[in-house]
């Protein structure tokens, strides 16, 4: 019972983080843990971070007829 | 043992779509119930995907997860970002599923249910899932290169050009034919136009909240936003039954049109994160939300499909759009079929996430079949009404007249039994004045999904909400799809004009933002005037012209695979890409002849100019009447003219490629592939 709980539990977290994921809303944290494996340049703020990542989604065909 | 129950279950699908497929291929006579066609597509999905695509990554592509995909070896952060695969497909489903899938299948249902039906099904398992996949993987394999740009290396420079232009021109009809879609919906209705209007303030307060007080959180945002789009849908009905507010928000279609080409401008000129980007998030979850619903819908109610499986338009002589089910059904659904606009997203971001070679099966292959299905869903919903209340929202005014009794009395003479109190009750039973001459889709698709819905939760009394629901739905992804086009179209404008005058290719640069705007909305605002003062209702025109752009676009894309899978080496399997591709060239070849040179002037865009010209001639138009012919016969001279230019690149693209391909069937030339070289994944087989 208490494995099916955890595999439940394991379940939601999995999904809460694929729905972060899709939407983008764990987008800069996944800058962060990469970027912290870069050596060089300051990473860059939450707010330029999302501008920056807008600029560059739509500035190409992002969305379909 | 396992591998005999596999045999036998696949059997049994297989077995199961087969019959369900021939139920709506030879029912005649009484309504057929939706279950038959989700049936009938599911199985046939099902069967394709498990043979099919697994035939296509086996054999013709040998996709390889030992080899490190492009998000794995340029791991950023940014740009290339390794996905879960569940992660990504609805990335690439949110991307590539837009309006066509839902107005296209509405428009051709008036051959019938069953031509769209079966082009929906079999033309996604055959053309559009393979070149989704095929460009995928094409892609994948060139570091998630662009489209333009594997034209270019791997066929020709001149393609590498023509696949730019095809962008554009496809951008630029798109965007007028989809604006189209909503002027039709939002004409003299108070309620549609009010909710449309006020998700441009909440977007502006949300673009606000991402940007200052809480960056980048989506999901939150996104949520506050959901729940105030539904309050303006509610209070809408407010707003149309105040005598006063209902008059400010009662607009013509030429007012509505000045509306969205400065809508338009300003999206594509204002900062991304204030508008744009706010929109699209709303758009994102409201699509999904609605499109779940209504397959939800579907399969709870089962409703019964009233349209005949011919109706007796397939002779050529709709109401809605004008020509044969060859090829007219072929290019009028292009995107629950085959769009060449996905190839764009196929070799955009979806190539730069993915995890594993092995995903782009899923992805590429499974996401279109999707897309297919939404499309087949549409269907089942345009065709759940009664024929004579289709007709009568679809047709133009020149045609059935402009009055309910009018518009009944035609449409009843072809056979599709229709009163006026009936068209006169249901406009009143959704809230609006009239629901006659409403052409584009998205009116009769928001009919058909409100008596899905209403059978389902609030029955007769919530009829208003779920159609006006139903409008912002599907004018609000519109609204998206052409914020975001007019901005890229804007920087292709900037890219394209920046090698004659360097200024302009400076993206920061202020008056080159605006300059190159301007031209971009003024190119498919002069295509969305045009469609909204033609006296044959626009979509005939435009949609055409739009499905012929799309198709050519998808020619390119299937040209390139081609290409590369010979220079792979692939020629035995060569007609996987090769048979599509020919069947795209001969419909779109087929439709250009006929729109610039049929003589039914109802079709072809000279024959009415030059009938036009006639009467113009003869005396016969009223002098208030004059100017406006005139300019009716210039822009379908001017349709002619876009749709000669359409049919020759299509043309010299072929030429071409076939010179390449002589090149490399001969020897003369060694087949030199641009693929960037083999690394080693350094993940371990479960990651």
């Amino acid at each position: 019972m208490r494995e099916l709980w955890l595999r439940f539990q394991r379940a939601i977290r999995g999904l809460w983080a694929g729905l972060r994921q899709w939407c983008g809303d764990s987008a800069y944290e996944t800058y962060l843990a990469c970027a912290a494996q870069q050596r060089g340049s300051k990473p860059l703020s939450a707010g330029e971070f999302y501008v920056e990542q807008l600029n560059r989604k739509y500035s190409r065909p992002s969305r379909c007829c | 043992m396992k591998q005999l129950l596999k045999i036998i279950v696949w059997t049994a699908v297989a077995a199961l779509g087969a019959a369900a497929l021939s139920t709506i291929a030879l029912h005649r006579g009484e309504p057929i119930s939706a279950t038959w066609f989700v049936l009938a597509a599911a199985c046939s999905y099902l069967v394709s995907y498990r043979l099919y695509s697994s035939f296509i990554a086996a054999k013709l592509l040998a996709l390889d997860n030992t080899r490190a995909t492009p998000a794995e070896r340029r791991d950023d952060g940014c740009d290339f970002v390794p996905t879960n695969k569940w992660v990504l497909f609805g990335h690439h489903f949110a991307a590539i599923a837009g309006p066509g899938p839902l107005v296209g299948p509405t428009l051709a249902a008036q051959f019938g249910y069953l031509p769209g039906t079966l082009w929906l099904v079999a033309g996604a398992a055959f053309a559009g899932c393979v070149q989704d996949f095929v460009i995928l993987f094409c892609s994948i394999r060139r570091d998630g290169k662009t489209l333009g740009e594997m034209a270019r290396e791997e066929v020709s420079k001149r393609s590498g050009f023509l696949a730019q232009l095809a962008i554009l021109s496809i951008m630029i009809i798109l965007l007028a034919v989809v604006a189209l879609v909503i002027v039709n919906a939002l004409k003299s209705s108070p309620w549609a136009t009010f909710t449309l209007s006020m998700t441009i303030p909440i977007a502006l307060l949300l673009g606000v909240y991402l940007r200052y007080l809480r960056p980048g959180r989506v999901l939150e945002a996104s949520l506050i936003g959901v729940a105030l789009v539904l309050f303006v849908v509610v209070a809408g009905q407010w707003v149309a039954d105040s005598p006063a507010w209902a008059k400010v928000f009662t607009m013509s279609g030429i007012t509505l049109t000045f509306a969205i080409i400065a809508y338009g401008f300003a999206a594509s000129a204002l900062p991304v994160w204030l508008l744009l980007a706010p929109r699209d998030y709303l758009s994102a979850f409201i699509k999904a939300g609605a499109i779940f619903s209504l397959a939800a819908g579907i399969l709870l109610v089962r409703p019964q499909v009233l349209m005949p499986p011919l109706t007796r338009f397939v002779d050529g002589n709709g109401p809605v759009f004008a020509g044969k089910i060859f090829p007219f059904c072929f290019i009028t659904i292009a995107c629950g079929a085959i769009s060449g606009f996905h190839s764009l997203i196929s070799s955009g971001t979806t190539p730069k996430m993915i995890q594993r070679e092995g995903h782009a099966r899923f992805i590429g292959y499974g996401a279109m079949l999707l897309e297919s299905f939404v499309g087949v869903m549409a269907m089942v919903a345009a065709c759940a009404m009664t024929p004579g209340v289709y007709f009568a929202i679809n047709s133009p005014t020149s045609i059935v007249g402009a009055t309910p009794a009018a518009a009944a009395a035609t449409i009843s003479s072809w056979g599709y039994p229709l009163s006026a109190d009936t068209m006169t009750g249901l406009a009143h039973a959704v809230g609006e004045q009239t629901l006659l001459n409403r052409a584009g889709g998205a009116p009769s698709l928001a009919v058909g999904m409100a008596q899905i819905f209403s059978s389902t939760i609030g029955g007769e009394r919530l009829l208003g909400i779920w159609y006006h629901f139903a409008i912002m739905f599907e004018a609000l992804f519109i609204l998206t799809v052409l914020d975001a086009g007019t901005r890229v179209g804007r920087f292709m404008i900037q890219e394209l004009g920046g090698r004659a005058w360097k200024p302009l290719g400076r993206m920061n640069w202020m008056p080159s933002t605006l300059l190159s705007s301007a031209i971009i909305v003024g190119a498919w605002g002069y295509f969305l005037y045009q469609g909204v003062v033609d006296p044959l209702g626009g979509i005939n025109s435009l949609w055409p012209l739009f499905g012929i752009a799309n198709q050519l676009l998808a020619a390119v894309a299937l040209v390139v695979a081609t290409t590369i899978l010979m220079k792979m080496g692939k020629l035995k399997w060569i007609w996987v890409t090769l048979l599509p591709m020919a069947w795209l060239v001969t419909i779109t070849m087929t439709a250009s002849c006929q729109k610039i040179f049929s003589a039914n002037a109802r079709i072809g865009f000279l024959a009415q100019a030059n009938a036009l010209a006639a009467q113009l001639a003869g005396g016969k138009v009223a002098a208030a009447k004059i100017v406006e012919t005139q300019r009716n016969i210039l822009n379908l001279r001017l349709d002619a003219v876009v749709t000669a230019v359409l049919a020759g690149m299509i043309l010299v693209l072929l030429v071409e490629a076939l010179v390449q391909w002589y090149a490399i069937l001969s020897r003369s030339r060694e087949p030199v592939l641009q693929e960037t070289p083999y690394v080693a994944t350094q993940w371990a087989e479960g990651d």
